[in-house]
Order: C-alpha cells, then sequence, then structure tokens
C-alpha cells in the first residue's frame, strides 16, 4: 500500500470521497439504527450532508485547512439533526488547526482530530460512556496517537485508530444514552448501537482509506 | 413497606429497563431473590396482566395492562385532556412539533406530544422525563412557581446536557425573571444539539402553574439569527392563554402576562 506521509488538499478531498461513498452504502443501516432510538433520519441527514460536501470540494481549490472548513459548513447547512452542527462545528475546528499550511503531516493529522473531537464534546458535553459520537471518536483519536507514539507508519496507525472506532461503536449497545434526545427514553435505549458513533467509524474507515491512496473516485 | 409488592414494583423495573425479556433465573439474579420467590411474583403479575410469558422461549415481558395503566394516567393530567386540541392546532399553525409537559419533581414530564406535520418519521416523546431546566416547557413552569419551589428547583441537581445548557443558578434565575416578565421560555440547544423549543406556561385561577405548553424543533427553523419566529411565540402564548382560560385560569392569567 502507497502510503502519503505528506497530506495534502487532495487528501482532503480523498477523505471525503471516501466517507460520502462510506454513508451512501450505509445510509439504510444508518437509518435503520436511528429508527430504533431517534428520528430515523441519520442515514439521509449524512449522505445528504457528504454528498454537498464533496460538491462544494470539486475542483480542489483552497489549502487543506481552508478545505476542511468548507466542508464543516457545507455539514452544518445541510445535514440537520445534532449531527450537522456536531460534525460541521468539527470539520470547521480541524479546518482552523490546519490554519493556511499547505501541507501537512501525520502529527497534523493528529491534531485536527484531538481538535475536533475537542470542539464536539464541548458543543455536546458528552462524555465516554455517554452513548454519542465520542465514544467512537475518542477512542479513534488516542489509538491514532498511540499508533504514531509507537513508531508506526501512517497507514498503520490510520487502521488502528479504525479499529478502535469501530470497538468504540459496538461497546455503545449496551449503553444507556445520556445525551441527545435518546436520552428521553431512558433504559429503552439499551440495547442499541448508536447511530452517531456508528457513523462515526465510516469517517474513521474512510480516513484510512484516504491515507493509504484509495481510487480518489465518488 | 410490603415487601412483596416492592419486589414486584423491582420486577416491572427490570422488564421495562433494556433487556426486554428476561427468565426467572435471570431475574432472580439481578434482584438477589430465590428463583422460587420470583417465579411466584412472576405468576401473581401474570395472572394481573402486569407481566406476560412468551410461550416459545418461557422468558417474561411487560404486560398490556400496563399501557392501560399508562394511558390512564395521562389521563388523569386534565391539562392533557384540554390540550389536545389546542396542541393540533399549535403543530398546523406553525407546522412545528408541539408538546405538553406537566412538572414532575426537578424533571418536566412530557405528557402529550403532535408530530411534527411533515410526514416525517419522529420519535413520540410522551413519558419523557426531561431535566426542567434544559426545557422551554421547564422553564415556564418554573418561571410561574412559588418562590419556594423555585428555589428547590435551582438548589436542585441542575445537569449539564449539551455546551450551551446553563447550569449557573443565578444565570437561570435571570432567566425566569425574564420569562415571568415576557410570558415565554425560550430553549436553544440547551437539551440536544441542534434542537430548541419556545414554551408558554398553563396557569390555574390562582397563576399557579398546571403545566406549559410548547412548540420544538430544528433551532434552524424556530431561532432566526438569533431571534425567535414571532409567528411562534405568538401563537405558543395564545395557545396557553386559551388552555389557562378553559383551566379557569383566564383573568389572573391575562393579568400576568
Amino acid at each position: 500500500m502507497a502510503v502519503a506521509e505528506r497530506l495534502d488538499g487532495d487528501f482532503v478531498r480523498r477523505w471525503i470521497v471516501e466517507a460520502a461513498r462510506g454513508i451512501r452504502e450505509q445510509r439504510d443501516y444508518l437509518t435503520q439504527l436511528d429508527a430504533a432510538i431517534g428520528d430515523a433520519d441519520h442515514g439521509a441527514n449524512m449522505d445528504r450532508g457528504f454528498e454537498a460536501a464533496l460538491a462544494g470540494l470539486s475542483p480542489v481549490d483552497g489549502s487543506p485547512g481552508e478545505l476542511l472548513a468548507r466542508v464543516g459548513d457545507t455539514l452544518v447547512l445541510t445535514v440537520g439533526g445534532a449531527a450537522g452542527p456536531l460534525y460541521g462545528s468539527a470539520f470547521r475546528c480541524m479546518g482552523r488547526e490546519l490554519a493556511d499550511a499547505d501541507v501537512f503531516d501525520a502529527e497534523g493529522l493528529l491534531s485536527l482530530l484531538r481538535a475536533g473531537l475537542g470542539e464536539m464534546k464541548r458543543l455536546g458535553a458528552a462524555r465516554l460512556g455517554d452513548k454519542t459520537i465520542v465514544d467512537a471518536f475518542e477512542p479513534a483519536t488516542i489509538a491514532f496517537e498511540r499508533g504514531l507514539r509507537a513508531g508506526e507508519e501512517l497507514g498503520r496507525a490510520a487502521a488502528r485508530a479504525r479499529a478502535a472506532a469501530e470497538e468504540g461503536m459496538l461497546a455503545t449497545v449496551p449503553m444507556q444514552a445520556r445525551k441527545g434526545r435518546a436520552s428521553y427514553l431512558g433504559p429503552r435505549s439499551v440495547g442499541h448501537q448508536d447511530p452517531g458513533a456508528t457513523s462515526t467509524m465510516i469517517l474513521f474507515a474512510a480516513l484510512e482509506r484516504a491515507v493509504t491512496g484509495g481510487d480518489g473516485e465518488p | 413497606m410490603i415487601q412483596s409488592v416492592r419486589r414486584a414494583g423491582a420486577i416491572l423495573r427490570e422488564l421495562g429497563s433494556g433487556d426486554k425479556r428476561l427468565g426467572v433465573t435471570e431475574l432472580a439474579d439481578r434482584l438477589g431473590l430465590a428463583k422460587a420467590t420470583v417465579y411466584g411474583l412472576l405468576r401473581s403479575l401474570e395472572a394481573e396482566e402486569l407481566v406476560e410469558r412468551d410461550v416459545e422461549t418461557g422468558k417474561y415481558r411487560l404486560g398490556p395492562t400496563l399501557l392501560q395503566l399508562g394511558n390512564a394516567y395521562l389521563d388523569a393530567h386534565e391539562l392533557r385532556a384540554r390540550s389536545l386540541l389546542w396542541a393540533d392546532s399549535l403543530a398546523t399553525r406553525t407546522s412545528e412539533a408541539v408538546r405538553v409537559g406537566v412538572p414532575n419533581g426537578h424533571n418536566v414530564l412530557i405528557v402529550h406530544h403532535v408530530f411534527r406535520p411533515d410526514n416525517s418519521v419522529q420519535i413520540l416523546e410522551v413519558g419523557a422525563a426531561i431535566p426542567w431546566h434544559v426545557s422551554a416547557l421547564g422553564k415556564a413552569i418554573a418561571a410561574y412557581d412559588d418562590p419556594d419551589v423555585a428555589r428547590r428547583l435551582l438548589e436542585g441537581p441542575l445537569p449539564r446536557l449539551t455546551g450551551r445548557t446553563i447550569t449557573d443558578p443565578e444565570e437561570l434565575a435571570r432567566a425566569l425573571e425574564e420569562i415571568h416578565r415576557s410570558g415565554v421560555a425560550v430553549e436553544d440547544q440547551e437539551a440536544v444539539i441542534g434542537e430548541a423549543e419556545v414554551a408558554a406556561a398553563v396557569l390555574d385561577h390562582h397563576g399557579r402553574p398546571l403545566g406549559a405548553i410548547g412548540v420544538a424543533g430544528p433551532v434552524e427553523r424556530l431561532i432566526l439569527d438569533g431571534v425567535v419566529r414571532a409567528d411562534v411565540v405568538g401563537a405558543v402564548k395564545e395557545s396557553a392563554r386559551g388552555l389557562s382560560r378553559e383551566l379557569g385560569g383566564g383573568r389572573r392569567f391575562a393579568r400576568a402576562h
């Protein structure tokens, strides 16, 4: 696998291409998960948002930071629900983290993941175990950092992050929601996988593919 | 306290939590009781149709009588019975979802919910207990509460549900004064990111709050550039005033606003 160690605007586009594809493929699954504990609109909302975000990246005409911020703006405007403000603000924050750098490296990717995670935790006041996006995003970010600190190459660390996101996503099943609308359901939310943690897993799977090249085709 | 009644209650709560079907052994383990005891309780509950036994698996789940009891509980709230028509018309006028809540300790209990009339899939929130301070319904009620009641609420738990939840008692107290002055309570993503609610209290003839009625929906549809949609505010206040009048609080309510 060819791993791009220099990440640029094309990398950002590859990430969003892969994310949009993953969400499109899992759209009905996300909706089905959301029907159990939410408004059954997470799949449709995310699909609409990432298609729009992808459309905004053709051509790739800006620094990686600008592109990420643009993705964030689009998600805020098009996704709706809680996911729009949360993911949208996270991507905006990632964009700000990069400022106007033309390229960044694995450490830069780590700092932008951290920035995105921090923003979502701040907005949602969510912690690990609340049955939210954070339950997949936080372990994935920690696993990515651990991989880098262990001297792993970017592709390997990204694979580790994806695996941790997946594990975190599955761990939401027995949790009782403490944040978001699902928390109104009290114990009824137990036994259902969190749709937000699931879409986060899709974003980390997309990140892994983008890092290892991907085909860059929507 | 009668032990078997408490134990029967514990069984019902277990069956009402995440695992919706449980066997005698599982229940006995969870409650720390002998299997024979649990079996006897389950048989009695089954006879009262408070639980039912799945023929194939032999496991127990909640029974149909509970739904009737739940509905009877809701019907006991006169506000709910009176609010049905008002809530429907408020939802139609604003094209948004409407919720009616009553005070329940530190929570507001949703006793009626009309879906946003757009055919989208929505989840019924009747029965949900929402911390009062993260809900426009809860704040609208608290603003008209007896000062002692309001103080207890402000001194009670104020959990943070989003980054926008107001958890400072002094800030909340100021918000309640403002709500009392304006007659309308607004909640902006304080309970759930992306969602907002506009509500007004329904008062009895002593001016005491019976509950509240409000419009809930995506924040971008209710609050535009930091300003709450005026037609929503007007419609919510009108509905609350109408309901208060029907419930005998008309004159006092008019004065309060």
